[in-house]
């Protein structure tokens, strides 16, 4: 018998995955994380694919529905062989994170060297070509993403440094220097988010404040448990918590979530707010496809305003 | 016999530890890391202090002589119990690094609590009222040190952020204090030496005429722990990012039982120096987390120790 309701609150599409290793034209080990935004009507992913050698890069992808994707053969953000860049990026560039702010799309991505990662930024306003702003955190930050809009006059963003496992903010005047940082979101004891969290997609801008999609982490004694959630941000002070989900809002269940180089994981880098309110969820499932999942704001902002009455 | 060379580079005081649990007048678990200034005619020593709760907390010593050292009876800066320092000195505040710039001491210290490590930056003008400026970088950072002159045009600190695992220095900028970019390593830890754990800034850089002279720490993994050592690297006095030289050899290790044995055994660890008019350098270190010492040095023998022109026989 068919169940009433979907088991998470993100529903998965049926033709899930969207994009695999067989829909590359070129070899690779695995396809880990998209990015993801809406440029007039059509639908660009940033991925981030992992190269036969072990390195990573960016590559896009473009869609006229959002479901149906063709991947470039060129990647569109490489490890940079310039400095100051190069030591830092030479083991790979991933995880990118799309955001427009003031006319302007900015990519917030992972750089990762011989000194651990560090939050890369930079700017395109074609998809076509790149242009670095600079490497913006101290090293082992992951999971960088910058607000779409100044907060109190400064650009902001939130990452999350190892030491600590929490999501922090930090603030800027120009996009170089940056300062003023404070822990906004930690794990939770005994929670599916217990072990460390980080960000999932970038702050995205609803009638109630941030509403940010993260991932959360439990281990277990066969190896972590990747599950996202949700967490809505005070408009004017993102480091007040307006409301998180108790439960997750999208879990590993199905094969391609379950089954691939990293088990188990879930993990997403942008969503599509559509102007009927309906979100596309794009993710990362088992760090070897992508796939997409669909729902309302209205349910994810109950599921973080009302999650206590879940079980 | 005795031997006609010391030990190290840098010559122990005789009168070694200088300050000890014995030499506070209030009850505490250790005193060490202190960093020096010359305030006036006196040394000033701000020192950490473990209480015996297990946070620590900065106490002040004056000294005319720079070895024999009274502390006041009262902490001069305790962790702050409100406001955003309220939550990231939770678990005390750590090695204090005193810099002067602009007519003002500023102070790097560790904040800590349950978040992590980081830096923090406050500006004093007597070592006794103390102004809380920033918590300038993010977690799991430490050992941070201010250049005591803008470098064109900016201030440029050093510190000690963990990334896989790996502690480099590195070192940042920024044009008001507050907020930190253009962030780089300087030097990382060196396989086969006595500095292949970690590394991490000691001393405030200090300008000579062959470039910044910065003391730091270098950490090597034993099976019964880690050694903490003294060594020293020359930056470009224009470009701070450039390495012009770095010792092979540490200028000091833990040797005396004072340095062996205590909180934290084979720990030397200096947060300051002071340059005598004469060249010698009076540096203040940590011995085994417990008590803290002086040894000095002159300023051309450290030179030449650091450019490796120095031959053993």
């Amino acid at each position: 018998m068919r169940k009433k309701f979907s088991y998470d609150i993100v529903r998965r599409w049926e033709g899930n995955p969207i994009i695999t290793i067989d829909d590359l034209p070129f070899r690779c080990i695995d396809i880990c994380n998209a990015g993801a935004v809406k440029v007039d009507e059509e639908y660009i992913l940033l991925l981030t694919i992992q190269r036969l050698e072990g390195h990573y890069l960016i590559y896009p992808a473009r869609s006229s529905d959002g479901y149906h994707f063709k991947v470039n053969d060129q990647p569109l953000l490489s490890p940079s062989q310039e400095e100051p860049y190069l030591i830092y990026e030479e083991r790979g560039v991933l995880d990118a994170r799309i955001v427009l702010l003031e006319d302007v799309y900015y990519i917030c991505y992972d750089a990762l060297g011989r000194h651990g990662y560090r939050a890369g930024l930079a700017r395109t306003e074609d998809f076509k070509t790149v242009q670095h702003i600079g490497l913006i955190s101290e090293p082992d930050t992951k999971g960088s993403v910058l607000f779409p809009g100044k907060i109190k006059g400064k650009y902001a963003r939130l990452g999350r440094p190892w030491e600590g496992r929490s999501i922090w903010i930090s603030y800027s005047e120009d996009l170089e220097y940056w300062g003023w940082s404070e822990v906004v979101i930690s794990p939770r004891g005994g929670f599916w988010d217990s072990d460390r969290i980080g960000m999932a997609t970038p702050p995205m801008k609803i009638d109630q404040g941030w509403l940010i999609i993260y991932y959360g982490i439990k281990q277990t004694s066969a190896g972590p448990l990747f599950r996202l959630g949700a967490v809505i941000l005070d408009a004017e002070n993102p480091t007040k918590i307006l409301g998180r989900t108790n439960i997750p809002i999208l879990s590993p269940r199905e094969d391609y979530e379950r089954i691939g180089d990293v088990s188990n994981l879930v993990f997403s880098c942008g969503a599509i707010i559509e102007p009927d309110d309906k979100v596309k969820l794009y993710y990362g499932a088992a760090n070897s496809c992508i796939s997409i999942g669909t729902t309302r704001v209205q349910d994810i902002v109950q599921a973080c305003l009302e999650s206590e009455k879940e079980f | 016999m005795r031997r006609k060379i010391g030990r190290d580079i840098f010559h122990r005081w005789e009168g070694n530890p200088i300050i000890t649990l014995e030499d506070i007048p209030f009850r505490c678990n250790t005193v060490f890391n202190g960093t020096p200034v010359k305030f006036g005619d006196e040394y000033y020593l701000l020192l950490r202090i473990e209480g015996q709760q297990g946070y620590s907390f900065f106490a002040l010593a004056r000294s005319r002589d720079g070895f024999h050292f009274d502390v006041e009876d009262r902490p001069v800066l305790l962790p702050a119990k409100k406001g955003i320092f309220g939550i990231y000195e939770a678990r005390g505040i750590e090695d204090p690094r005193a810099t002067f710039i602009e007519g003002s001491y500023y102070i790097m210290y560790t904040a800590s609590s349950g978040y992590g490590p980081r830096i923090a930056l406050a500006k004093t003008n007597d070592f006794h009222k103390f102004e809380r400026i920033s918590l300038i970088s993010e977690p799991g950072n430490k050992d941070g040190v201010l250049f005591p002159e803008k470098i064109n045009g900016q201030y440029v600190r050093l510190d000690r952020p963990i990334g896989l695992g790996v502690g480099s220095i590195w070192i940042s900028y920024s044009n008001d204090l507050y907020s930190w970019g253009h962030s780089k390593v300087l030097i990382s830890p060196r396989w086969g030496y006595w500095d292949s754990y970690r590394v991490g800034a000691s001393a405030p850089p200090i300008r000579t005429e062959r470039g910044w002279l910065e003391i730091y720490h270098g950490v090597q993994m034993t099976s019964s722990g880690p050694i903490y050592r003294v060594g020293t690297v020359l930056l470009d006095l224009k470009k701070p990012a450039r390495v012009i030289a770095r010792c092979n050899v540490p200028l000091l290790s833990p040797r005396e039982n004072y340095e062996r044995i205590g909180d934290v055994n084979n720990v030397v660890f200096a947060c300051g120096a002071i340059v005598e008019s004469n060249g010698e350098v009076k540096m203040y270190y940590g011995a085994a987390d417990t008590r803290l010492c002086v040894a000095t040095a002159k300023m051309e023998d450290i030179i030449k120790w650091t450019l490796n022109e120095v031959r053993e026989k």
